[in-house]
């Protein structure tokens, strides 16, 4: 038989193979889901609504500048009122303990010039009590100026951006983000089979027919593309779809990024799988890896944030320049005309070749045990 | 004419000498059954001769042909089940045949395959739903995908009950009438004797004895055990046992209360004598046996008995 023709079987076989196995649906496409979709409620705003603060205020008594202070409160947007009416302190504690507001302003009593916040000792730190803080800050400073008089010569207004569009939210950082592990844990965990096929001794029966081993392996490889590609489209639905993420895709870019990485990765699977006698060896390693280049390189979380130790760590492993990659092709828009994209394509090939290598050495070297 | 020809074979792994020296050859059409102990060498010697382990010393030629020369080839014309049915169990039946099948230049239909392991049925079954007996049929019918000349069938019967044991047996007779040649591993005497031309004995890495099954067990000894049991008691055997004694084919007798062991040369001569006896004198005898010698006695004769474990 030809070889297109047996290549074509090996690949029909394995996809057979992946689709019936339900430990593949489960951790390559339902695990990332849940995850995103976790990571997106939590983080991402939910849909990308406002910034919303649910207060109530305390008026120990009425004077012209709580009055005045109250009115000025109303006309903030993104504080939500929890009562119209001013509440006594009593209340004030009871609904900051049982969390029903996010915080209680205490407007200055008669002649008082501070005005309070209560929070709850949890959200002591949280962003929402930052934030109520900050208005409130900028507020009295504002309400300071009237007073006296003046016209504030400088101000300060904040522009996020980021390069190629003007408006990469959160929520489209950590689609992509998901999309690069996602992408990534398919070839780190992906490479299981081969661990259960020595073990079986099906890769030694493989090798008492005529058949090429090579041609197995880039079957297997089409399979897990095609895998990938599911990721991909099913991923950026949600994404788009429920949470509202924008994406910018360039295909070039795109493609370059993802068949290099899946390549990178599987490579790695390969590798691990060479010297794992048994499925929870391999299972552990593959873990371990995915563990530690999930939060350290900027799948989540920018590596920005970092502490100056960690940055170099970051900048070795491979998971770094796939995500990067693929955000270069999905949201940045950008990438394929740009030399960091390609000095990151490079690292990324680089693990791949050096991975497979090791791994094809070691497989050589041992003897293969069947159980 | 020899189709396959194994030469001064050795073999170790690291201290551990697995193969000493092993040497014979097969006949076409033959049904070639090694058997040992376990750890005897039968499974490497296999592994040799597959070509999936290199001999540290001695020959191989299938059909003429070697290993280091004509390896793809060889694949061609061999079909081998290994130890462990190794099958991929989220394919069915016919898939895991048909996949085999692509492998070769040249493959049977995997409907005439099906047929002949009893599978057609089962066809659509994925492999992990199969009884023990289905996936060693399976694993026997991936070897003959090919249509080989030679099928290596390594212990394929181990751990089966006794019913997909003769089912298994029933291939192999089958691939017989085709004109294949078996190269068989088993633990089980009665199978190597009812299946084989030729019984191959390795113990320690070196051939023991090789021969027909018949001839083995007449080569092992010429006498016969034949027991008899009196039912007028233990005088009427000790007398009988007296006049066997006289008889020129008894070699040696052995009295156990009303029961008499007589190991003759000519069983049916000696029974005449002493059943003249016995009717002049009105005994009883109320069982008789001429025990078979079988080639578990030739087994146990060459390897000994002894614990080796």
């Amino acid at each position: 038989m030809s070889n297109g023709k047996q290549l074509g079987k090996l690949f029909g076989a394995q996809l057979k193979m992946m689709f019936r196995e339900k430990q593949v649906w489960f951790w390559n496409l339902f695990f990332p889901i849940i995850l995103m979709v976790i990571f997106m409620v939590i983080f991402g705003g939910g849909g990308g609504s406002d910034f919303k603060a649910k207060i109530a205020v305390v008026k120990p008594s009425a004077t012209e500048a709580s009055d005045m202070l109250e009115g000025y409160l109303r006309q903030v947007p993104v504080l939500e009122w929890k009562s119209e009416q001013p509440i006594t302190a009593e209340e004030a504690d009871e609904w900051v303990k049982d969390k029903d507001v996010d915080a209680v302003i205490v407007l200055p009593g008669e002649n008082e010039t501070t005005l309070g916040i209560i929070v709850n000792k949890e959200n002591e730190r949280s962003a929402t009590t930052q934030a109520i803080a900050g208005i409130l800050d900028k507020f009295v400073q504002q309400t300071n100026y009237q007073v006296a008089g003046v016209t504030p010569t400088f101000s300060v207004e904040t522009t996020a951006v980021s390069s190629g569009s003007e408006d990469l939210s959160y929520v489209d950082f950590l689609l992509t983000g998901m999309i690069a592990l996602a992408v990534a844990q398919g070839g780190l965990f992906g490479m299981v089979d081969m661990v259960e096929m020595r073990r079986k001794g099906l890769l030694k029966r493989l090798r008492l027919t005529p058949v090429k081993m090579g041609l197995f392996g880039v079957g297997g490889m089409m399979v897990r593309f095609i895998l990938g590609i599911v990721q991909i489209v099913i991923l950026s639905l949600i994404g788009v779809f429920g949470f509202g993420a924008k994406l910018h895709l360039d295909f070039p870019t795109l493609i370059v990024g993802f068949l290099v990485g899946a390549l990178a990765f599987n490579a790695l699977g390969y590798l691990f799988s060479s010297f794992s006698k048994s499925i929870e060896a391999y299972m552990g390693m593959a873990n371990i890896a995915s563990f530690l280049m999930m939060f350290l390189s900027g799948i989540f979380f920018p590596t920005s944030g970092f502490p100056e130790w960690l940055v170099p760590v970051s900048q070795v492993l491979p998971l770094t320049y796939f995500v990067n990659g693929i955000r270069d092709g999905m949201v940045y828009g950008s990438g394929i005309a740009s030399a960091d994209f390609w000095a990151g394509i490079g690292i990324l090939g680089a693990w791949g070749i050096v991975a497979f290598a090791l791994g094809v050495l070691i497989y050589r070297k041992t003897k293969i045990e069947v159980r | 004419m020899a189709i396959l020809e194994v030469k001064g074979l050795r073999k170790a792994f690291g201290s551990v000498q697995a193969v000493e020296e092993i040497s014979f050859s097969v006949e076409n059409g033959e049904v070639f059954t090694i058997i040992g102990p376990n750890g005897a060498g039968k499974t490497t010697t296999l592994e040799m001769i597959e070509g999936m382990q290199a001999p540290d010393r001695g020959t191989i030629s299938i059909s003429g042909m070697t290993w280091d020369k004509d390896a793809d080839r060889i694949k061609t014309i061999i079909g081998v089940q290994p130890q462990s049915s190794a099958l991929f169990d989220l394919l069915t039946v016919e898939e895991n045949l048909d996949l085999f099948g692509s492998f070769y230049p040249h493959s049977k239909q995997s409907s005439e395959v099906l047929e002949m392991i009893n599978l057609t049925d089962h066809r659509r079954k994925n492999v992990k739903s199969l009884s023990g007996g289905q996936r060693q049929r399976l694993a026997i019918g991936l070897a003959m995908i090919s249509d080989p000349q030679i099928i290596f069938l390594d212990e394929p019967t181990t751990g089966l009950d006794p019913q997909a044991r003769r089912n298994i047996w029933d291939i192999v007779l089958k691939l017989k009438e085709l004109g294949k040649t078996t190269i068989l591993t088993t633990h089980y005497m009665e199978e190597a004797e009812k299946l084989s031309d030729r019984v191959c004995i390795v113990d320690q890495g070196r051939v023991v004895t090789l021969d027909s099954p018949a001839n083995l067990i007449d080569s092992l000894t010429k006498e016969r055990e034949v027991r008899l049991y009196f039912q007028d008691g233990e005088s009427a055997a000790a007398e009988t046992e007296q006049v066997a004694k006289g008889d020129s084919t008894v070699v040696r007798t052995e009295l156990d209360g009303s029961s008499l062991k007589l190991w003759s040369v000519r069983p049916e001569e000696t029974l005449y004598g002493v059943f003249g006896f016995t009717k002049e004198k009105g005994y009883r005898v109320e069982q008789v046996s001429i025990r078979e010698m079988s080639l578990e006695d030739v087994f146990i004769a060459f390897t000994g008995k002894e614990w080796r474990d």
